[in-house]
Formats: structure tokens, C-alpha cells, sequence
């Protein structure tokens, strides 16, 4: 028997009984509509979520840090002792720490975070991007308003990625020479309540207590810094510096808020203008006395960009492997990845349960169709049909209800996953939330449902199929 | 009901030459039906061989056994057994279709077949739309569509008023002789046999009573 006659068969059986296709049609597709829709919102849950990873640009991005400070790398606050501490001969100041030194000959001796090391890491396949993570104390003014703060270094690559992308206002810096700024819309707002916007445009002061001697030469009147005594030089090498920045624009977003690519920070400066307030800037009167410059500029942490998302961990074990300490937002997220897989196992469950209902209704749809048309199997038999035959007729016939019932639980399940998502999102925005899809369809969630909602109707309608195919025909051509 | 073995047919030895018409008659209960059943294929013998045009039934396998129903033999029956439906004209056509017979060939064949028992304009009718006799027409068009050699008819006329009946007898004669297939009929109605067969079986308990030939 060819396959359309099969279906041409099987379909118009089933316009024979309209009423009860359409409501066994009806079943399968409350049955699919639940299970998509649950697995739609475990997926749209899981988009939200990622989402705002992945505007935040942290997705490509391995914070490295040298190995020599243990564990995650400090993301707050600016360069720390450790990256700076020289140790066996490096920087010449191997007997000023006994303690650090001691740590350390415990240890393998770590590579420093230099240029040098940037260099390598810039040489690995698949990176795109190298740059210092760097932070400079500073203390802002702008007419009445007045904060101390935290001024981070964007690199001039960032323009595109996830922050930078949507700025609530103004634009990126136009280049890296520029005294321009880029505010937190939070910041903006501490500084305008009503109209943040008109900022841009507008001249912020940066302010910092500079030391006046070069990095990389010893001050003139800088002397061997001794546990315990004052460097008096160095101290009276301080002065203040007013800078005046122009604000270029306004982040929505926290760009990478805590982890990866730039770390929380109200202001944003071009990353070279960050790197020469960097050289000078005094974080304190204890690190100017017990400090002195290094020949070598070493970073606490430098933040890599790799080409594709997907290449992260294969670059971080590339990193690891050079002697830095590395981490991504991937090895946070894999915990995450272990919660979204459960919450969609427990929505696909739960959905599952309506599915399960409908498929004894095609169960029902089917046993009752053999035994109206039992006599009508009987004489199929006699002239000719086999069993296989009639199994097929019966097995296409339920696939149909299955399809039919999965495309419309798909509409179904997509228009009530908008009414909920359009109501849900009136509360979350009347509570200050953002609007969001929590409902997602992708393409894949289609296919799988119909492909499901086919699978259920194939295994609900085998058995009656099979008694239909194992009819005896001459009991069959009998019945009434 | 298993200690209770019924031997529908017993020692029943038999030959039908082709060509034949041949009329199996007996009360009911005495096996005629059985043994039709059994030589269309629709039922199998626990015991002994059945040989239609060279190959033993009681041998074969279910799908076979329906590629033998599909190909070798052609039923009738009393309540002509058509699907309510669909169409004359489908009706015919459906033996074909599980004969895997292409859809605008086994379109041609069925218009062809139903006017050749009478019944051009009628194809797009469906059973309910016709007379009994119009019916058991339709389903003699049905037997014929995949041309087999055997027409195993089962009481054929015993729905039928007497004028229609002759006319059904009429075209089943003709097929046997013009178109030279064989045909074996099953009837309780002695006349009927005597009238068109040309060797009469009767049968009782499962047993062949009496063989007379015209």
C-alpha cells in the first residue's frame, strides 16, 4: 500500500467523526500547550537570566590575575601589595618582605603580570583582546555635587560590547586622548535627579593626590625604604591634581557588575587616561612610605577577551597553565546551568501531567473508531488489506490527531504564554522591574514539541492499532 | 470452550477445476462457509493441506495469506460488505489500493469495472444512495478489480428479492463463462444451485454428503 493512500485513508476516517477528532485534537493540544508553555518559561527564566550576563559582555571575557595572591582575584579597590611585592631578585627588594618571601619559597615562583605576560596571553589563539583591570581612587566634583570614588579604565575594544551598546545617553569616547568621562546612570542620577541626561555635555573634576616621581626611576631623594622608617622623601613628593573631564555619555547598565570584564564602577575613563593617573596616583600614605616604584609595572588582574564565548575555557586552561590564576563568569555559571536543567525537568514534568491525560483521550479516540468500524476492518481484510496494513492506517491516524493537536497546543501555548508574559510584566514594571520575555519559543522548543506531541499519539495509538491489526477478519466481517 | 474442540470440517477431500461453477450447499452449521472462508484465506486449517493454484494455505504466513486474498480470490457476501463511506466508485477502488495500484490507474479501472456490471452513472454514489442489487453490483465490481481467477461467493442473492437475484446470478454466470472464472458459490437454496451450477457439494456436520454434477 503507498504512503499517501495511507493518509488519504487514514484522514478521511477521520472526517468521518469530526466532532470527536476536533475534541481528542483539542486534549492533545491543552496537553502540548502546557508542556510548552512550562518548558517556555523554564527557557525564558534561563534567557532572562543569561541575558543579563551576556549584555554585561562578561561571557567572553577571563579576569587573570598573578598567581602569587590565591584565590579569586581582588575585583574591588585598586593595585594591592601582591602584585607588586618583588621576590628572588625582581625589583631588588628580595630582603624587604621576609614574610612575603617566605610564602613564596613554599611555592613555585609565580610569573609576574607585566607587559611581558600580557604579551603571551595577546599571543594565545583565540584571544582578541588583552587589557589591564584598572581602578584609581578619585574624588569627583561637579557644581554642588561631590563624591569620592572608584574611576575605572575601559579600553577603547569595549564600544561595542554589552554595556557600552545601549548607553542611556551620549555616546562612547570618541577616542582615548580626550579627557572624556562615562557615568553610571546611578551616578548620573545622584548628580540630577530629575534629568540625569543633561549631563552629557557637561564637565566633571577628577581629582587625586599625585606623587611626583617617575615609576621605574628611583626618586631623587628616595632612599633603600626600611621596615618601619618613614620615607619621608616620598612624602613630601605628593601634590594635588584637577583634571577636567567632559562627560561623554551615560551607562544604563552596570557594565559586568562584581564579576569578569570591568567590575562595578560609577565613573569610566578611556583604559590609557586610567593607566597614567595609574603611574602617579598616591592610594595612600601608608603604600607611599612602605612602597617604593618597581622597574616593572605588574597588574593585579588583566582582563582577556577571547574571539567566541565558546573558546573561554579552553583559553583559561591555556592561562592557568602559564601560572596565572584565571576565572571566568563560566565556572560561576555552571551551577547555574545544574538549577535551570532542574527547574526545566520540574516545569517539563509538571506539563507532562496534561500531556499524559490527553494521550489516554487519543487511547480513548482510537479503541472506540476500531470497534465502530471493526466490520469495516473485517472487509479491508478480505480484499486484500493486511495487517500491517491496517496497523499503519490506525498509526496514521492517531499521528495526525497528534500533530494537529501539537500544532495547535503550540498556538495555543504561545498565545497564552503573551497574556501571561504582557500581565506579568505590568506587575514586574509597577514594581520596578525591568520588562522582560519570560515566556521564550525558540525553534527548537517547536520542532521538539511537535515531534513529542507525534511520539505521544504513535505510542497512545499502537495498542488500539495492533488489536485493530490482530482482528480476526471472519469474527470482524460478523460484528455489527 | 477448549475441551470442547469443534470440527467445523472433517475429511473433506475436494477438487475444483478452473473454470468451474461450483455450488456449495448445506444447511447452516454443516461447514460450507467454513470451507469458503478457508479457501479465500480469511481462516486457516489446523489440519491437513489446502492447495489454491499450486500453494498449500494452510502454510502460509498472514501476510501472504493476504497477498493470496489480495491477488487469487474475489469475495461476495450476503450483506455485499461495502464501506458505507465511501463512493462506488472508492469502494472498488479500495482492494486495488492495498494492491499498492496507483491512484489515477485504479480511478480508471473502477469507472471501467462498474460500468461493466451495469453501473456507469452511478460511481460517485454511495451504498445508502443504492438498491440492494445496485449494492451487491458494486461489490462484484470490487471483487473483479485486481482480476482474480476465483470468485468465492457467499450467499450471494440472500439479501436480494428474486427478480434482482436472477440478475445477480446472471452477470456471476457470464463471468464464469465468458470471462472464464472459477467460481464457487455457497447457498442454502437448492434451486438456485441446481439452476447455475455445474456440480453441486452438499454438505452436513463438516462432511461432504453428496457430490452430483449437472
Amino acid at each position: 500500500m503507498i504512503i499517501s493512500d495511507t493518509l488519504r485513508l487514514a484522514l478521511g476516517n477521520l472526517r468521518q467523526s469530526k466532532l470527536r477528532t476536533a475534541l481528542t485534537i483539542m486534549g492533545v493540544s491543552i496537553g502540548i500547550a502546557s508542556l510548552a508553555g512550562m518548558v517556555s518559561l523554564g527557557v525564558g527564566l534561563q534567557d532572562q537570566f543569561v541575558g543579563r550576563f551576556m549584555q554585561a559582555g562578561v561571557f567572553d571575557a577571563i579576569t587573570v590575575s598573578s598567581g602569587n595572591n590565591g584565590g579569586l582575584p581582588a575585583l574591588l579597590g585598586g593595585r594591592g601589595r601582591g602584585g607588586r611585592a618583588g621576590r628572588g631578585g625582581r625589583g631588588g627588594r628580595a630582603g624587604n618582605a621576609p614574610a612575603d618571601g617566605a610564602a613564596a619559597s613554599a611555592r613555585p615562583e609565580p610569573p609576574a603580570l607585566d607587559d611581558a605576560a600580557m604579551a603571551t596571553i595577546k599571543a594565545l589563539p583565540n584571544v582578541k583582546d588583552v587589557f589591564p583591570n584598572i581602578r584609581v581612587p578619585l574624588q569627583m566634583h561637579l557644581g554642588e555635587f561631590e563624591e569620592l570614588g572608584t574611576a575605572m579604565g575601559v579600553p577603547m575594544s569595549a564600544k561595542d560590547e554589552g554595556a557600552f551598546r545601549t548607553m542611556s545617553a551620549g555616546a562612547f569616547f570618541a577616542n582615548d586622548t580626550d579627557e572624556t568621562c562615562l557615568l553610571s546612570l546611578d551616578m548620573a542620577k545622584r548628580i540630577n535627579e530629575t534629568d540625569p541626561k543633561s549631563l552629557v555635555g557637561q564637565t566633571m573634576t577628577l581629582s587625586y593626590t599625585a606623587s611626583t616621581s617617575t615609576p621605574g626611576a628611583p626618586a631623587p631623594m628616595a632612599m633603600p625604604a626600611m621596615p618601619g622608617m618613614p620615607n619621608l622623601g616620598a612624602l613630601l613628593q605628593m601634590k594635588r591634581v584637577d583634571r577636567a573631564y567632559r562627560i561623554a555619555g551615560v551607562v544604563k547598565r552596570e557594565p559586568g557588575a562584581g564579576l569578569g570584564g570591568f567590575g562595578f564602577a560609577n565613573v569610566m575613563i578611556p583604559l590609557k587616561r586610567a593607566m597614567e593617573i595609574d603611574a602617579h596616583v598616591v592610594r595612600s600614605t601608608q603604600a607611599l612610605l612602605t612602597e617604593a616604584p618597581t622597574k616593572t609595572k605588574t597588574y593585579q588582574s588583566v582582563t582577556v577577551k577571547v574571539t567566541k564565548a565558546q573558546f573561554t575555557e579552553d583559553v583559561e586552561d591555556k592561562i592557568k597553565a602559564l601560572g596565572f590564576q584565571a576565572f571566568s563568569i563560566n565556572d560561576a555559571l555552571q551551577g547555574a546551568k545544574r538549577a535551570f536543567i532542574i527547574l526545566d525537568l520540574v516545569l517539563s514534568l509538571i506539563g507532562s501531567i496534561a500531556l499524559a491525560v490527553s494521550s489516554l483521550g487519543i487511547m480513548n479516540t482510537m479503541v472506540m473508531s476500531i470497534l465502530e468500524r471493526t466490520r469495516e476492518i473485517g472487509v479491508m481484510k478480505a480484499i486484500g488489506a493486511s495487517d500491517s496494513d491496517i496497523r499503519r492506517i490506525f498509526l496514521v491516524e492517531a499521528s495526525a490527531i497528534g500533530v494537529l493537536g501539537g500544532v495547535a497546543g503550540i498556538v495555543l501555548g504561545w498565545v497564552v504564554g503573551r497574556a501571561i508574559n504582557f500581565g506579568a510584566n505590568i506587575y514586574i514594571v509597577r514594581q520596578g522591574g525591568e520588562a522582560g520575555n519570560l515566556f521564550s519559543l525558540p525553534w527548537w522548543l517547536i520542532a521538539g514539541a511537535l515531534a513529542f506531541s507525534w511520539l505521544v499519539s504513535l505510542v497512545a495509538g499502537s495498542y488500539p492499532a495492533n488489536r485493530a491489526a490482530k482482528l480476526n477478519p471472519i469474527q470482524a466481517l460478523r460484528h455489527d | 470452550m477448549g475441551a470442547n474442540i469443534v470440527r467445523a470440517l472433517d475429511d473433506v477431500s475436494l477438487t475444483v477445476a478452473e473454470g468451474e461453477f461450483v455450488g456449495l450447499l448445506g444447511t447452516s452449521g454443516s461447514g460450507k462457509s467454513t470451507l469458503l472462508n478457508l479457501i479465500a484465506g480469511l481462516d486457516q486449517a489446523t489440519a491437513g493441506e489446502l492447495l489454491v493454484f499450486g500453494d498449500d494455505l494452510a502454510k502460509m504466513s498472514s501476510e501472504t495469506l493476504s497477498k493470496h486474498r489480495q491477488k487469487n480470490v474475489g469475495m461476495i457476501f450476503q450483506s455485499f460488505n461495502l464501506i458505507s463511506t465511501m463512493t462506488a466508485a472508492e469502494n472498488v477502488a479500495l482492494s486495488m489500493m492495498f494492491a499498492g495500484v496507483p491512484r489515477a490507474e485504479r480511478e480508471c479501472a473502477a469507472s471501467d469495472l462498474l460500468a461493466s456490471v451495469g453501473l456507469g452513472g452511478r460511481q460517485t454514489h454511495r451504498p445508502k444512495e443504492l438498491s440492494g442489487g445496485e449494492q451487491q453490483r458494486v461489490a462484484i465490481a470490487r471483487a473483479l478489480s485486481n482480476t482474480p481467477r476465483l470468485l468465492l461467493a457467499d450467499e450471494p442473492t440472500g439479501n436480494l428479492d428474486s427478480r434482482t437475484s436472477k440478475e445477480i446470478m446472471a452477470l456471476l454466470k457470464d463471468l464464469n463463462e465468458r470471462d472464464g472464472k472459477t467460481v464457487i458459490m455457497v447457498t442454502h437454496d437448492a434451486d438456485l444451485a441446481k439452476r447455475y451450477a455445474h456440480r453441486i457439494i452438499t454438505m452436513l456436520d463438516g462432511k461432504v454428503l453428496s457430490e452430483v454434477t449437472a
